[in-house]
């Protein structure tokens, strides 16, 4: 029987959740992670692409139970069918079974001392004085009250925690990324390279992306915003091209707003997507869920152990996850702003002049010659500068 | 609002675009509770169509 007062619940048992529960729990304060679905990792609802930055983050290393390939770089496909390649930097990482991981990383913090319920569904939170101190569980019918000093809310994009706890979470449509990716068995791709095609035919204000698992196997999805079509309707019809069995289809969706304002108040903090720590460029979230979680374990032991959780104390998770990746998420909604006003037009010129740039040495000059002939890349570069 | 229940995935992406927050996702399935105004953000960013605007 588990108990009914902990120092910290964490709503939530995927990658945040199970990341802030870990950190939390190694810092020596008693810990419950409680997951709505009775088993962890899965569905998946994510391309499964991952940094090594991830990792370091972690303090673990990537282990080969759930790695499937290592990837070098990336080719970049214009709506006109020109290629660009770029390795390194953002395009090199994992491309991992995120079933797998997610548990694993669950196992880690149980073994750290968490405790952890599954198949309970968090109906409410217990607020007293304006501050969080509990939640309201249902278990196979049995409705539980748990009390605790800190809760933390890892409950994804269909987060109500944070709105239970007075932040507002609510998106407007044309932020939220609608997904749908096949994993296809029989793919002919390079198991070292990830595929990103653009356009408007294939994936409106968004991406379809291929990546390699290895043996032929690929998950090919796409984000898109703004249509009236579905995710999956795009989907298909761009699946429908290939000689390729589906094994599996996920589905979600990606907030791409860049992070919401407030991630903390008495008694609490949201982590992950429900605080919309994803890079809004790339709709990539593991890596910055995992450093903002981290960061959201340890300072809730910290606010534990100093006994105060008021929203002054926890402040400091926001201060310290801004100062990790606030610039960069930023940086990133700046960027994302320009794309959305790029038509399929202005991507084939920016891929033809890419391709005849050596990219280490563009030189100003260049760009500026570029720009000129093109009025509305201008017009766009004018209004972010 | 109709939510076609065998298109539903459970993914929960409507519920962080319901500006009413009348949509939960629950142990069975996703519901409406009272109150949607049937602004039809929910339907835009279904993936799988499972939502579809009255009338």
């Amino acid at each position: 029987m588990k108990k009914l007062k902990y120092d910290i619940i964490v709503v939530g048992g995927r990658i945040g959740g199970s990341t802030a529960s870990l950190f939390a729990s190694k810092s020596d304060v008693d810990v419950l992670m409680i997951e709505k679905r009775q088993e962890i990792g899965s569905p998946v609802q994510c391309a499964e692409g991952v940094t090594y930055s991830a990792f370091e983050t972690l303090e673990m290393e990537p282990s080969e139970r759930y790695v499937r390939t290592r990837v070098k770089g990336a080719h970049i496909h214009a709506p006109d069918g020109r290629k660009i390649s770029y390795e390194g930097g953002i395009a090199q990482g994992l491309i991992i079974d995120r079933k797998i991981f997610d548990k694993e990383l669950a196992i880690e913090s149980a073994k750290a001392g968490t405790d952890i319920m599954l198949k309970t569904n968090v109906k409410d939170l217990i607020i007293k004085d304006h501050k969080v101190c509990g939640v309201v569980a249902k278990h196979l019918g049995k409705t539980i009250e748990i009390h605790s000093n800190v809760v933390i809310g890892a409950d994804g994009v269909e987060s109500n925690m944070a709105r239970y706890a007075g932040i507002e979470t609510y998106r407007d449509p044309k932020n939220i990324a609608s997904c749908a990716q096949y994993e296809l068995v029989g793919m002919d791709v390079d198991p070292e390279y990830l595929e990103f095609y653009f356009g408007s035919k294939i994936a409106p204000n968004g991406y379809l992306w291929i990546f390699p698992k290895g043996d032929g196997v690929a998950n090919v999805g796409l984000g898109i915003r703004g249509t009236v079509d579905n995710a999956i309707d795009y989907l298909n019809r761009y699946v429908s091209k290939l000689d390729a069995t589906p094994v599996e289809l996920n589905i979600g969706g990606v907030p791409v707003s860049g992070p919401i304002e407030k991630t903390y108040t008495d008694g609490f903090l949201v982590v992950g997507d429900a605080a919309g720590q994803v890079d809004p460029i790339t709709g990539g979230g593991i890596h910055t869920t995992i450093s903002c979680a981290r960061t959201a374990g340890e300072v809730a032991a910290e606010s534990v152990k100093r006994e105060d959780s008021s929203a002054q104390f926890l402040k400091d998770y926001q201060s310290k996850w801004r100062e990790n990746i606030g610039k960069n998420l930023d940086k990133s909604v700046k960027y994302r702003n320009m794309a959305d006003k790029l038509n399929d037009k202005d991507m084939n010129a920016l891929a033809e002049f890419i391709e005849t740039q050596d990219l280490k040495a563009i030189s100003k000059i260049s760009v500026l010659k570029f720009v000129g002939k093109h009025p509305n890349l201008m017009k766009i570069l004018t209004e972010i500068l | 609002m109709d939510i076609i229940h065998e298109n539903c995935g459970y993914c929960g992406t409507c519920v962080c675009v319901c500006p009413e927050n009348v949509l939960e996702l629950e142990e069975n399935g996703l519901i409406i509770k009272n109150g949607c105004t049937e602004c039809g953000n929910c339907a835009i960013v279904c993936p799988l169509g499972a939502l579809i605007p009255e009338g």
